[in-house]
Parts: C-alpha cells; sequence; structure tokens
C-alpha cells in the first residue's frame, strides 16, 4: 500500500511544506539524521527550481521498495520553459553560482537515483530516488 | 578507517582536549581531518557526530542540541561545494594531460634545427610562455641555393592560435613545390587565413627567400613586428622595412616585396613581438633598447647573440616571461 | 586589467569611450559592447575614443578586426580616436591604420617626458657609436 504524498508547489512556503513532508517520512523510515536532511536539501532545491522558473508544479514524494531495499522517490514536475540545454545545466561549477538550472548537479550528489526530462516551452520533470544505507 | 572507526577516533580526540584543552589534541585533530577529506567525508557528518559525541561526554541543554540542528543544514551545502571541487580537480587534470599531449604534438610542427649552408649562420631561440605557443617558424630548402625563413605570431591566446599553427604550416608547405615569390606566398597565405580563422583573431607574419649564391634577401611581411639588420662594413645597426597588413583581414591583399643584398658579416635578426614588448621597471621597452642590446652582442656567434638576448631581457624583465619569445639570427659568413 | 566603457550618442552613431587597459582579460568586455553597436543599422558611424586607455595589446587589436568585419557588412563607418603614441604604432605596424581611421592623441608633454627618462635609466653600453648616413 503505498501511500503518495503530492505537494504543490506556488509559494515559498510550498517549498519549506515539501522540504517539512520529505524530511518526515524519511524520519518514519528511519533513514539516518544526515540523509534526512540531505533529503529535505534535495526537495528543496528541486521545489525552489519550480517556484523560482515555473511558477507553478508539483512535488511527489512516495516511499517505494525494490526487494529488500526501502527508498524514497521523489518527483518533482512543472508546466514552466523547460531548460534548453540540460548538459550544461549538470555541469560542475553551476552548482554554487544560483545560475538558471542551478542546483541541480548538487541535488544528483546527494540523492541516489535521478533522471531528468525537460523540453523547452513544454516542462520539466526530475526524479530521483534515495535508499535507505 | 570505517565510519565506526573515525567516528570513535573523533570522539577520543573530543573527549581529551576538552578534558585538557591541549594543542596536541588539536593537532590530532588537524591530522584527522586531513584524512577525512582525503576519504570525503562531508562536514554534516562531522558536524552531526560532532554533537552526538559532545552530548555523550556533556550535559547538553536543549537548544544547543538543537542548534546543531541548524549548523548540520548549513554544513550540507559546503558538503555540496566540496564534492563539486573534487569533480573538478579530477576534471583540471585530465585537461592538463590533454594540453600536454596537444603541445608536444605541437612541438612536431616547429623545425628543431636550421638549414645548413656554409656560407651562412643561423642562430634560434623561440620559448612559448606557456605550455603551447602562438609563435610559428618554419625554415625551407627550396634548393641547393635558396632557403626560405618565415616568422608568424599568432593573434588570439593559447590553444585555439596553436591550433592555427598546423594551418598555416601546412599551407606553406602545400606551396613549397611553387616557386612563388615573398610577397605571393603572404597573399596566397592571407587568402587561406581569411577563409578559416575566428573573427577577432589575425596572423602577423614576416617571410623571406634568402639566396646563399647572389647573397641577396628578398621578403615581405604582413603586420609583423620589424626585423632588424647589421651591416658590418658601417657597424650599424637599421630597421628591417615593413609595411603590409596583417594576414586574415580582407580577403585580397597585395603584399609589398623588398630586398637587400647581405655583405660578409652582415647580420639579419628577427623576431616576434614577444621580443620588443617587454617591460623593464614598469615601463615598455622601445626598439632602441632592443637595438641597443643587440648592438652590446653583435660579435658573438648567431646561436649565442639569440641566446644571450633571450636571457638578458628574461632578466630585465624580472624572470617574467608575459609572450612567447621567437628570434632568428642570420649572418653571411663568407 | 579593468576597462570601463561609456557610450554616448553623436550625430548619426555613437561613441564609445574606453577607460582601463585592453589586454586578454578585458578584450572580451570591449568586444560585448562594440559589436551590437557596429551592427545596429541607426549607427553610421561608431567611434571608439581611447583617450582614457593606457594599454591595448594585439587581443585588443583583434577585438577592432572583429568589430571591422561586421561594420563592413552592415555598412557602419568604424574609428578610431585619441590613441597614445604606442597604440597608434601597433596599428601602424600591423596595417590596421590604413583600414580603419586612427587619430593620436594631442602631443602630451608628460608622454615625451616618459620617453626620455627610460632611455636615460636603460644603461646599457654600445659596442659602437651608430654613426650618422
Amino acid at each position: 500500500m503505498a501511500v503518495v504524498y503530492r505537494i504543490p508547489i506556488h509559494t515559498e512556503q510550498d517549498i519549506v511544506l515539501a522540504r517539512q513532508t520529505g524530511r518526515n517520512i524519511a524520519k518514519d523510515l528511519n533513514f539516518g539524521n544526515i540523509v534526512q536532511s540531505r533529503i529535505a536539501t534535495a526537495i528543496s532545491e528541486l521545489a525552489r527550481n519550480i517556484f523560482l522558473y515555473a511558477e507553478k508544479g508539483t512535488v511527489t514524494i512516495t516511499p517505494i521498495e525494490r526487494g529488500k531495499a526501502i527508498g524514497l522517490r521523489i518527483v518533482a514536475e512543472d508546466q514552466g520553459p523547460g531548460i534548453r540545454d540540460i548538459r550544461k545545466a549538470m555541469e560542475d561549477g553551476y552548482s554554487t553560482s544560483g545560475a538558471l538550472g542551478a542546483g541541480l548537479p548538487a541535488v544528483k550528489r546527494l540523492m541516489d537515483e535521478f533522471s531528468i526530462q525537460s523540453i523547452p516551452g513544454k516542462g520539466t520533470s526530475v526524479t530521483v530516488i534515495k535508499w535507505s544505507d | 578507517m570505517a565510519r565506526q572507526e573515525w567516528e570513535d577516533e573523533y570522539r577520543k580526540i573530543l573527549q581529551a582536549f576538552l578534558r585538557g584543552r591541549g594543542e596536541d589534541q588539536l593537532y590530532l585533530g588537524q591530522q584527522l581531518s586531513k584524512w577525512l577529506r582525503a576519504h570525503h567525508v562531508a562536514p554534516e557528518e562531522i558536524v552531526d557526530f560532532h554533537v552526538r559525541a559532545l552530548a555523550e561526554t556533556v550535559e547538553l541543554p536543549e537548544l544547543v542540541k538543537d542548534s546543531f540542528q541548524l549548523l548540520t543544514e548549513v554544513m550540507i551545502e559546503y558538503g555540496i561545494a566540496f564534492r563539486e571541487y573534487r569533480s573538478l580537480r579530477s576534471r583540471q587534470q585530465q585537461l592538463e594531460s590533454e594540453i600536454e599531449v596537444a603541445a608536444t604534438m605541437q612541438q612536431t610542427l616547429l623545425p628543431r634545427t636550421s638549414p645548413q649552408f656554409d656560407q651562412v649562420e643561423i642562430g634560434l631561440i623561440s620559448v612559448p610562455a606557456k605550455q603551447m605557443s602562438g609563435d610559428y617558424y618554419n625554415f625551407a630548402k627550396h634548393d641547393d641555393q635558396v632557403f626560405s625563413v618565415a616568422l608568424a605570431d599568432i593573434i588570439g591566446k593559447g590553444i585555439p592560435a596553436a591550433l592555427c599553427m598546423s594551418m598555416i604550416k601546412y599551407a606553406m608547405d602545400s606551396f613549397l613545390d611553387q616557386r612563388i615569390t615573398p610577397a605571393a606566398m603572404l597573399g596566397r597565405l592571407n587568402g587561406v587565413v581569411e577563409r578559416n580563422i575566428e573573427p577577432g583573431m589575425f596572423i602577423t607574419m614576416f617571410y623571406g627567400m634568402y639566396d646563399t649564391c647572389l647573397h641577396r634577401f628578398r621578403y615581405a611581411v604582413a603586420g609583423h613586428e620589424p626585423g632588424f639588420w647589421y651591416r658590418a662594413s658601417k657597424g650599424r645597426l637599421y630597421d628591417l622595412e615593413s609595411r603590409g597588413l596583417v594576414l586574415g583581414v580582407t580577403p585580397d591583399v597585395d603584399y609589398q616585396e623588398y630586398e637587400i643584398d647581405i655583405e660578409p658579416g652582415d647580420l639579419l635578426i628577427l623576431m616576434t613581438d614577444g621580443v620588443t614588448e617587454r617591460k623593464v621597471g614598469g615601463r615598455f621597452l622601445q626598439r632602441e633598447n632592443i637595438a641597443d642590446l643587440i648592438q652590446a652582442e653583435i660579435g658573438s656567434p648567431a646561436q649565442q647573440i639569440a641566446e644571450n638576448l633571450y636571457r638578458k631581457l628574461l632578466l630585465l624583465s624580472n624572470l617574467e616571461l608575459p609572450d612567447d619569445h621567437t628570434m632568428i639570427v642570420i649572418r653571411r659568413v663568407v | 586589467m579593468n576597462i570601463t566603457m561609456q557610450t554616448i550618442a553623436i550625430q548619426n552613431g555613437t561613441k564609445l569611450l574606453v577607460a582601463g587597459e585592453v589586454d586578454a582579460h578585458t578584450a572580451p568586455q570591449l568586444s560585448d559592447q562594440l559589436v551590437p553597436l557596429v551592427q545596429r543599422p541607426a549607427n553610421q558611424s561608431v567611434v571608439v575614443d581611447l583617450a582614457e586607455v593606457s594599454y591595448l595589446d594585439s587581443t585588443g587589436l583583434g577585438v577592432f578586426v572583429g568589430a571591422l568585419k561586421l561594420s563592413q557588412q552592415t555598412g557602419c563607418r568604424l574609428s578610431i580616436q585619441n590613441v597614445t603614441p604606442r597604440i597608434e604604432r601597433l596599428f601602424r605596424i600591423t596595417g590596421l591604420i590604413d583600414i580603419i581611421p586612427v587619430t593620436p592623441r594631442a602631443e602630451s608633454v608628460a608622454g615625451q617626458q616618459d620617453q626620455a627618462s627610460l632611455q636615460k635609466r636603460f644603461d646599457v653600453v654600445s659596442a659602437d657609436p651608430k654613426e650618422e648616413p
């Protein structure tokens, strides 16, 4: 029975709500303290991108299982402008510069699995998974 | 050391430090820190562990404990930056080794020795300012009698300039069989360069042909720093007359050709502007200063003139080499 | 290694005032300002004033070469004024002075003094006194 938590992102307060939700779920799943923080940070980054560039979108958090492993899947999607140059957005050197798409390399590093789809003019969808140790 | 081990180690150091506040523990902490960094332990992990280890030894007020949560959160961003730094460092190392390969390949484009003729002695020095050189030079023996000398400065720095060099070399090689005059050679090269170059780049070039029987030197210049020539009978150094547009700016350019007769003991001194654009004591050198330096060496063998000039200039400009330095010295011996 | 620029409207065109140094570091900034000016149809003439430029090297020349080529496409007349003797020499040696109008600064007493003092400070013993023709 998978419980899915869907948080609409429209205001900055929604970012905080998404972070909190993610942290709480991770806690319930017995993720360690640091990992909880990393998950919260990753959700925050993704939600912030939605807020800054697409104005609205959704963050969906789902506990998942793969064999014996327990994990958390987070999907951040929007119908915003999309990312023109995904390769550049994933390049190092941008995660701390505040440029468009900044934070994606950071999110990738914080999580175990990362995938992204973006079509300029249509929108963006980022999916990440963090497994418990 | 696994996680458990470094945590134990940290705990021990922390407790010892709290007991005695010794410099020893701080020093041990520093060594541990190096190890932690080398093993990619993130800052947030250390902060998180610190508060847990601290709580085992000391009664921590709730507020203090809670405050560490905030600190941990803040440290996560630093952890991200740290990981990015590592990734960038390894990319940098990769780039550096690629540049080394390119620089080695580039060396094969530049001749190490000058052609041998009984009637002339030739001196040569070319020192790149960085790994890749933007100065190009070449000698070509056209037959038993005639050789040509080319000197070019590719404007635009670093790797793109160095890549241009191959283009020049191969373009010139392709014209080698044809008996074309220096002016015509520059005209042809100008066309090649203009069609193939990035906007904002251009090439200065000196190209001359020396007839070792007639001892006549014909040359043409495309915007290149004028060289010098020395008339031994007068003991005087002159500027090599040079006028012409740099290569690559407009498609069809007619270059002027110059000719001088070389007498026994005379010298030709050619260089790139890395030689002349030097600062001494905060001020730029004038051509007269270079002339004086050359004049002081005038009696030496050609190779020595080239090398001594380079060394003198290096010393004068405080061992700084701001641009590639290339000089060719040709003396009529007989 | 610093550069500042300012544009002024002039009759049928724009004047670009440049101050500081034009070298490999600052040349891109000059290019970023100059290129759009020569491409703008309203600019029949673009005058670059280098009165406050103390240093310009071959990368700076490269910027003018690039701008010149573009200006020829749009029929814009590019010219440069108030250059130091050293910079004028650079345009002269490269032959660029024949295709871009370049005017020197009014002769300054300070400039002449610089030249004279360098001659004196630079101690080199000449092997032979140069003969007069």
